[in-house]
């Protein structure tokens, strides 16, 4: 039972790494109908931002995560500017190969860097060990990531619910026409939308960092594993990002604690499965719902 | 009566003659003469010049399949190197006790059974999530390789074949045979997709992906036109696949992972989605892309000043290659959408107006 306990909280943590990722991916999404192939570079671009502004600048931590995230925000919004918005009337092909394009284009960048190879961790800045609760150790790194995840969370939910600009967002992902003739900029929103996800893209990125090492593949890697929570909330729903990301964290912490073995049994060597269990639900959820669980039904019959 | 020799244009007035393959005689005549020149090509090159040519031949025939369903039914499928895989590894296994023209057939129709499996959500849903299915597969299909024993991990597996009819097939002649034999699939391959898309399921494909709503009201069946589109696209790479992995003399994971996936898409659209020409153009392009940018970053490695201007741990060779691909994506895209096909049309009809403007 303690096994399982800690197993399900491990696999919180990182599923608020994905929760995070997920929401610039779905803010992108519902407001220019884009799915961002580029959102892992955008994660790991975050995490190295980071990285570099506090082992060679000398940042103290939370300043260099700010200033990394404002960073990624910047990058995703001339992004926006210079690619994306010329495609904007092209077939959905020619957009989402800009995007994959982009992140073939990042990554050559990334690979120019020292963080193209090898492993990074981050500057302890936390205690050792964790809290105690009945026998179940939840490490600081892990509360650090909850934590931060629902601070994000609320402040999107002010954003979005408060603050004209939200509003204006959401209005343009209800009805981009309407919006436009009530007075709201598309293409502000737009650029908006793509900061938005190169904020959520470096949050996650530098929660990756505390949690565990950095290392660019598997930070690309975590920009993949978004697509599997996506699909399992609804791609244009909010919340339904968070939870699907939370649920894809939890279901590869317990593959990894049940799963492999069985796996081990009957004949696939190596573990692991926690890379195939998110794209094996992906395929499932889409076999039998595929508009997610709280996503938008487009009952469409052909 | 016009000389048809001499016809600049479509002069097609009847529906019979809109079915004919060739508009004019000098088309006919320009594919024989091409198809000539294609097999005498190999004779005036060497060893390692003809395996550059299969590469890009096979190559073309999984763009072909992947202009199935990504040009002409408007699938975007990033899971067509894993579908390669599927065919490849089918060929693999069925090597020892089967010849080649059973096995290459076989790893095709396996990879159509996939690619059936990998489009059923397209009864019920569209173009985005079918691109998220096929990603799931392409990930599941490399996980699961790495993992079973039974396909050596994902490490090489031997596909051997000694003689073919009598003829001995060792290191000196190996890629001059193999040659022949995929640029013969390769017309094959070219004359099924171009009748395909004559005819009645053809012309779907069109339909569905221009408007489905108008395709389901004229009596096609959008939902089971996708699924035909991806299992024929998946035929196409699984025979793509078979005739690398003989091609190679094994099988290996990682000619079939995500980044050749989006390398046979970004062929599909440099050449120019849903063309013939397109379809060997992009493969030939990106194939001498990726030479010369290899060629380059050796160039690179020995030159004593650029090494003095690189910081330690950075491997310039790794970082060409996704940031030239990249570029080249993102810059059709944006300047030439409709690809090298397009400046091959413009060529062919400067020439066929000459000395005229147009």
């Amino acid at each position: 039972m303690i096994d399982f306990i800690q197993n399900l909280i491990s696999g919180i943590a990182v599923g608020c790494i994905y929760a995070l990722a997920a929401l610039g991916f779905v803010l992108v999404y519902k407001s220019s109908r884009v799915i961002n192939f580029s959102n892992g570079q955008f994660i790991a671009i975050g995490a190295f931002a980071a990285y570099a502004l506090t082992v060679w600048v000398g940042l103290p931590v939370l300043l260099a995560a700010l200033l990394a995230m404002l960073l990624t925000a910047g990058l995703g919004f001339l992004v926006e500017r210079v690619f994306l918005r010329r495609m904007v009337g092209q077939p959905i092909i020619s957009v989402i190969m800009v995007t994959i394009g982009l992140a073939s284009v990042l990554d050559g960048l990334m690979y120019l860097t020292p963080f193209g190879s090898g492993n990074f961790t981050f500057p302890q800045f936390l205690p050792p060990g964790g809290l105690e609760l009945a026998g179940i150790n939840i490490s600081y790194p892990q509360l650090m990531a909850i934590g931060f995840t629902m601070v994000f969370l609320l402040l999107f939910g002010w954003f979005f619910q408060r603050s004209v600009l939200g509003i204006a967002m959401r209005a343009v992902a209800d009805d981009q026409m309407a919006s436009m003739s009530l007075g709201v900029s598309v293409r502000r929103v737009f650029g908006l939308a793509w900061a938005v996800a190169g904020l959520t893209a470096a949050a996650a990125g530098i929660v990756v960092g505390t949690v565990s090492g950095l290392n660019q593949d598997g930070l690309i890697a975590i920009g993949l594993a978004v697509f599997p929570a996506v699909i399992l909330g609804g791609l244009d729903s909010v919340p339904g990002a968070v939870v699907g990301g939370i649920v894809i964290g939890v279901l590869q912490s317990f593959s990894t604690a049940y799963l492999d073995g069985v796996l081990g049994q009957i004949g696939l060597v190596g573990g692991g499965s926690q890379y195939a269990v998110p794209f094996v639900v992906l395929l499932v959820m889409l076999w039998f719902k595929p508009h997610g669980l709280f996503g938008t039904e487009e009952i469409e019959r052909v | 009566m016009r000389n048809p020799w001499a016809q600049t244009g479509n002069y097609r007035t009847s529906y019979e003659q809109d079915t004919t393959i060739f508009a004019n005689y000098r088309e006919i005549v320009s594919v024989v003469l091409l198809l000539v020149a294609l097999c005498l090509l190999p004779l005036f090159l060497e060893r390692s010049q003809v395996l550059v040519l299969n590469f890009i031949l096979i190559y073309a025939i999984a763009v072909l399949g992947l202009n199935i369903t990504t040009g002409y039914a408007g699938l975007i499928s990033v899971g067509q190197a894993a579908f390669m895989g599927v065919g490849a590894y089918t060929v693999a296994l069925a090597a020892p006790s089967l010849p080649f023209w059973l096995t290459i057939p076989l790893g095709g129709f396996v990879a159509a059974i996939a690619g059936f499996i990998v489009g059923i959500p397209s009864l019920r849903v569209k173009h985005l999530y079918l691109a998220l299915a096929t990603l799931a597969f392409q990930e599941i299909f490399v996980w699961v390789v790495g993992r079973s024993p039974a396909l050596a991990q994902g490490a090489a597996i031997p596909v051997e074949m000694r003689n073919f009819l009598g003829l001995e097939i060792s290191f000196r002649n190996h890629n001059y045979f193999w040659y022949y034999i995929i640029l013969f699939v390769l017309v094959l391959m070219v004359i099924a997709w171009r009748n395909l898309l004559r005819g009645k399921y053809g012309r779907a494909l069109i339909a569905v992906r221009d408007n489905d709503r108008a395709a389901d009201a004229m009596g096609m069946d959008p939902g089971r036109t996708k699924l035909f589109a991806f299992a024929l696209g998946a035929f196409y790479g699984g025979v793509a696949g078979g005739l690398l992995a003989y091609m190679q003399r094994a099988v290996v994971v990682e000619e079939f992972t995500l980044a050749r996936s989006v390398t046979l898409l970004a062929m599909a659209i440099v050449g120019g989605l849903g063309t013939v020409v397109g379809s060997l153009l992009g493969p030939a392009f990106m194939k001498f892309l990726q030479i010369y940018v290899e060629r380059l970053s050796e160039w690179m490695k020995a030159n004593p000043f650029i090494q003095s201007i690189t910081p330690a741990g950075v491997d310039v060779a790794s970082a060409l290659l996704p940031l030239s691909f990249g570029l080249v994506i993102v810059l059709f895209l944006v300047f030439e959408p409709r690809g090298l096909y397009n400046w091959w049309r413009l060529l062919r009809s400067y020439f066929r107006t000459w000395p005229f403007k147009y």
